[in-house]
């Protein structure tokens, strides 16, 4: 049921800027990479699978990545736990950040834009607001975005077993690339 | 012009006049010459006392005397100071207008505050420490941030906020954020990490939604200042709005200022700064000079020692101390004062009576009264009754009543001792009077003015009093009269009866006495002509000199504010003194007071908390401040050099031996008057007695190790050997001077000396044992070998062999004469080869051959010649000897020896066959092999004797040379 919502949520705003907005742009080649660095393991993992759009009138955006599109990690069962133990990705298939950018820029001027995107970051169905300062080099009628975030896996309810505490960080580093066009 | 109409509406219905005359005394501050063009828009104090202030250039510590500029790189930021804030640790935070943050821990470095989301890219406006360790800001474009648990979360317009460009933001109880945007108050807290909000704008009564800033007061009130219609304040419980001055023609209020809960002090944009008094609901417009008329100010702060500083858009800053108004362009030559019941303000001169009556907000004029009569007046005082009391010089007594204009006068004719009239002072009904010819007590009406008769009963030198010239007279709390006489001390009438105190505790004796008070404890405090200050708690007088601290001996007025100090009033200034602690506050020129030279006794109660003081120059007025307030010099270590390199002296206290020159610089915080700060100070553990000093600097060079202790206080603290601020360091020994260091050392030098001294004991010892025993030996062997019997015996055996067989006889003697050649050459040497030995035995049983025959056999294995190995010189042969010497030979006995090597050993025995007469023996051949062998080696040498055997080990010596 919640994530039928989701789903819709996601779909309705990337439609809806695809229909009336023309101005809107959207992401054509866009990935997802993290890494959990702790003290006995690195475990690394990219998406390339990063879907979403800006409004620049508006200000607002919307990005969604499958947590199944995820690739990488030190062995295939270890991206099966990823799924199934911690991301539980069959109950919340999809990682969303949608909200507004705090600085007004007109995008339609080219330049190198150091913005904030406030918005509801929601992972493993846990909704937290987030300030993700990002890096846009606006061209013409493209834009391309890099941002580094971390995110504390507390805060999105995703628990680590004692035995596993060694082997995942609590802290998670993100970097988001993304092409948009429009 | 709508604008002023409304000004003089307003100004028209205030009600009080003496607080709108007066004005504060600005002391402007140099900036120094870098940074004269600064615009300098906010101050804000430190816990630790020091003044920080934000300009478009920087941000500045100020300590008194300069201005120390805390830049940040221009890399990271434009150095225009918008917010400055110390957290609950004492941690200094900096926002700047483009949106940088930066932090200075305790060392006061500024540093970037580094978050993962980045800074504002808009003016930061504020900082707020809320609780559960949420940090806020608020910035001018993008709301208000908080930061939590390592990220920085958000709440803007999108949120509900009534606006993104936050001007002020308060914390005013818990972790709820009030904060001043374009569109009224957001309230912001967080509830189980969720946002909520909650609003305060026109609708709910604010008079302006723009708020500019807002300040709590200690009442549970918030006062806010908006940009159109002033100032108002809320209840912050019921949230109701109260708007004291409407309407507002004074322009945006910028800032906002309280004194003791009930004096706000308004910074406006268009009028400079106002004041509102809450008692009597008055404004007063305080910029009088026309040159800072219509300033823009900033920002309005009041430090820890109740100094009020002033931001504006002029050059400069500035500062007043709110104790302290004086009212300018005023009459001369003040005799006496007196605020009446309405807070009226009597002045009288030589020139008659006025009072001091205001024309509009800008302008107040002294207007005389009783112009007719020519009055010299030296003392006021008004009775329950309302009726004025005018004393004059030669004139007597005059009654004023004010509102029916009636007045009357008194002589000696109508039973007073005396026209002159130097001080008046009543209570209950009674009025005494202290003339130059004794006290007049009246019995005071309401009506006096109506009669003929006063009813009066006078006291001179010969009802009781020590002189006729008394200068003050003074009723304490209990009823008494106190009399200040003119050279007889102080005098008490109580029920009826004058005692005279000429004479103080320790024998002084009190003079002239001009003026008189009492504390709050009932202690008497009066000042005399030159001997200081005395205290009488009604049982002996306590002086209070110059080496008290007291300034100067001069003192004209004594007076007791409403909060029980005591206000010393001399030519040098005003000395304020706490009676408890007699500790001494000074103010003189940095407050504005300077050549007062006042009348004795020009000093009156006002309104509650206020004293109004007459000078020759003028009037000035002093407030009580009750709120807590910093009293001495905020002393402080501010740097600590080593060897000219400054340490951090908060984290290290520990030096080593070297690292032991050290230069403290120290400040003691007195904005009041930076100037007059002197320091005190002693290196407990090196200076012997406190130093008394006006530098801020103090070297000691080639401190030897120790612990020591820098105090520093102020001088001028009564209560003086009592440090203000403590250092403790401690310079460490050098480590060869440690003790973990010596006791080792020592204790292995000296074990390795006795073992030194022990082996060389050991040593000598065993050599003069072994000389001896070597001397003996020889002795021993030369006496047995030149032993008769043996020569005897081998001269015998040559007898029977020189005939049968002369060849042998030849052989016999040439081995004869080898055993006594190696004998006499081995005698001397403590070892010798094991092969020379057996030689020597070889030659030694080639005599014994002859004598015995085939009765005695000597089998000496022939390994033995392998044998690498050491002897003592004739062991074997002594041995062999022995055997002969102790045992029957015959042809039914014949004797065997045996010398064979077992091991580390030679083994001599032979078959026991004892001879019935024992051969006298010094026993010493086997001892003194025993002996010497002790000396020579740690293996022993072996002796066993059976029934049929007897053998002897001897050890072999290791040939290590060899």
């Amino acid at each position: 049921m919640f994530r039928l919502y989701l789903n819709i949520i996601v779909f309705a705003l990337l439609t809806s800027f695809l229909q009336a907005q023309p101005s809107v742009y959207q992401i054509d080649k866009g990935s997802v990479y993290f890494v959990s660095e702790a003290p006995l393991e690195i475990i690394e993992a990219r998406s390339k699978d990063l879907r979403g759009a800006i409004d620049p009138e508006k200000r607002t955006f919307a990005f969604a990545v499958k947590m199944r599109s995820f690739q990488g990690f030190n062995s295939p069962l270890q991206r099966e736990h990823f799924n199934e133990n911690y991301m539980e990705s069959h109950r919340h298939p999809e990682a969303t950040f949608s909200g507004k950018i705090i600085e007004s820029i007109d995008f339609s001027e080219e330049g190198v834009y150091e913005i904030r995107a406030k918005g509801v970051l929601k992972l493993h169905g846990v909704e937290q607001e987030r300030i993700i300062k990002s890096t846009i080099v606006a061209g013409p009628d493209s834009l391309s975005i890099r941002s580094n975030f971390t995110i504390l896996l507390e805060e999105h309810d995703i628990s680590i077993p004692r035995i596993v505490y060694q082997k995942i960080a609590e802290e998670i580093k993100v970097q988001v690339t993304a092409e948009l066009t429009r | 012009m709508n604008c002023r109409s409304c000004h003089t509406i307003i100004t028209s219905l205030l009600l009080s006049i003496l607080s709108t005359a007066q004005v504060p005394h600005y002391t402007f501050h140099e900036i120094g010459e870098a940074h004269q063009r600064a615009q300098f828009t906010m101050v804000y104090q430190t816990t630790d006392g020091f003044l920080w202030f934000g300009s478009d250039q920087g941000l500045f510590q100020y300590d008194g005397f300069s201005f120390k500029p805390y830049l940040v790189p221009d890399s990271l930021s434009n150095n225009e100071v918008s917010a400055i804030y110390e957290d609950a640790r004492g941690g200094l935070w900096v926002g700047y207008q483009d949106g940088a943050i930066f932090h200075a821990g305790s060392s006061r470095q500024l540093k970037p505050w580094i978050i993962e989301e980045g800074w504002p890219k808009v003016p930061v406006t504020a900082f707020r420490e809320g609780d559960d360790q949420v940090f806020w800001f608020s910035t001018y474009g993008e709301g208000i941030y908080y930061y939590q648990n390592q990220h920085l979360y958000n709440i803007n317009t999108d949120d509900g906020l009534l606006g993104d460009d936050i001007y002020t933001m308060i914390k005013v109880d818990k972790n709820q954020m009030w904060v001043g945007t374009d569109g009224g108050i957001s309230i912001c807290a967080l509830k189980n990490g969720k946002k909520t909000l909650e609003h305060i704008t026109r609708e709910e009564g604010l008079p302006d939604d723009i708020v500019r800033t807002m300040l709590p007061d200690s009442q549970g009130n918030l006062w806010v200042g908006t940009y159109d219609r002033g100032f108002c304040y809320l209840d912050v419980q019921t949230r109701d709005v109260h708007v004291p001055v409407a309407p507002w023609p004074y322009g945006p209020v910028s800032s906002l200022e309280i004194f003791d809960g009930r004096e706000v002090w308004v910074g406006t944009e268009a009028e400079g700064v106002l004041r509102y008094c809450l008692q009597d609901s008055s404004l007063q417009i305080l910029e009088r000079e026309d040159q800072r008329r219509g300033s823009k100010i900033h920002d309005l702060h009041k430090d820890q020692e109740g100094n009020i500083w002033v931001l504006d858009n002029m050059e400069g800053i500035r500062s007043a101390n709110r104790r302290f108004e004086f009212i300018k362009k005023t009459l001369q030559n003040l005799q006496a004062v007196l605020v009446d019941h309405g807070g009226q303000l009597w002045l009288g001169t030589q020139r008659g009576l006025f009072t001091l009556e205001k024309e509009d907000a800008n302008q107040t004029i002294f207007k005389p009264h009783l112009e007719g009569t020519p009055l010299n007046i030296i003392s006021l005082f008004e009775d329950q009754f309302q009726n004025l009391w005018i004393g004059t010089f030669g004139n007597g007594l005059f009654c004023y009543h004010p509102s029916s204009q009636q007045l009357k006068q008194f002589t000696e004719k109508d039973g007073l001792t005396n026209s002159s009239i130097l001080s008046i002072d009543g209570v209950n009904g009674k009025v005494w009077l202290a003339t130059l010819g004794g006290v007049t007590e009246i019995d005071s009406e309401e009506n006096i003015l109506l009669q003929n008769q006063l009813a009066t009963k006078n006291y001179n030198l010969e009802g009781g009093l020590g002189t006729n010239f008394i200068y003050k007279v003074f009723v304490d709390s209990q009823g008494r009269t106190w009399f200040g006489t003119d050279g007889k001390g102080i005098s008490v009438l109580e029920n009826g009866t004058i005692i005279n105190y000429t004479v103080a505790a320790d024998s002084l004796p009190i003079r002239a006495v001009y003026s008189i008070t009492e504390d709050h404890r009932g202690h008497i405090w009066f000042s005399t002509a030159k001997e200081g200050l005395y205290e009488f708690d009604g049982k002996q007088f306590l002086p209070l000199g110059l080496e008290h601290g007291l300034r100067n001996l001069s003192i004209s007025s004594l007076i007791t504010d409403s909060k029980g100090n005591i206000l010393i009033i001399h030519p040098s200034g005003i000395d304020l003194l706490d009676p408890k602690t007699r500790h001494l506050i000074y103010f003189d020129e940095a407050v504005g007071i300077s050549d007062i030279d006042p009348h004795l006794n020009v000093v009156c109660q006002g309104t509650p908390g206020d004293i109004w003081i007459g000078a020759r120059n003028g009037v000035m007025r002093y407030s009580v401040l009750y709120e807590a307030l910093q009293t001495t010099p905020k002393v402080q270590l501010r740097g600590l050099s080593v060897f000219l390199a400054p340490v951090d002296f908060q984290e290290k206290n520990q030096f080593a031996y070297n690292e032991n020159n050290l230069i403290f610089d120290y400040v003691g915080l007195w904005y009041t008057d930076p100037a007059s700060v002197k320091y005190k100070y002693i290196l407990q553990g090196f200076d012997l007695d406190w130093i008394e000093s006006r530098d801020q600097q103090v070297t000691y060079s080639n401190l030897p190790p120790g612990d020591y202790a820098f105090k520093l206080t102020t001088v001028g603290n009564i209560a003086s050997e009592k440090a203000d601020y403590v250092y403790e360091f401690k310079v460490k020994r050098p480590f060869w001077q440690q003790w973990w260091f010596i006791i080792p050392v020592v204790l292995g030098g000296s074990l390795l000396i006795f073992w030194f001294i022990q082996q060389r004991e050991r040593r000598i010892q065993r050599e003069t044992l072994l000389k001896k025993e070597k001397v003996e030996s020889q002795f021993e062997a030369l006496k047995s070998q030149i032993n008769p019997h043996f020569l005897f015996n081998s001269f015998n055996t040559l007898i029977t062999i020189i005939e049968e067989n002369p060849e042998v006889a030849v052989a016999y003697v040439e081995k004869l004469s080898d055993f006594y050649r190696s004998i006499i050459q081995y005698r001397k040497k403590d070892v010798i080869a094991l092969q020379e030995e057996i030689e020597l035995v070889n030659h030694y049983a080639f005599l014994l051959e002859k004598r015995y025959g085939s009765n005695l056999s000597l089998v000496i294995h022939a390994e033995t010649d392998t044998i690498n190995g050491l002897v003592a010189p004739l062991t074997l042969q002594i041995l062999v000897e022995n055997a002969i010497k102790h045992n029957v030979i015959s042809k039914s006995k014949p004797l065997n020896i045996d010398i064979a090597i077992e091991k580390a050993f030679i083994k001599v025995s032979n078959n026991l066959q004892k001879k019935w007469t024992t051969v006298p023996s010094t026993g010493f051949g086997l001892q003194s092999i025993v002996n010497r062998y002790a000396l020579l080696t740690d293996k022993k040498v072996k002796i066993e004797e059976t029934e049929t055997a007897f053998n002897v080990w001897v050890p072999l010596i290791k040939n290590e040379k060899l």
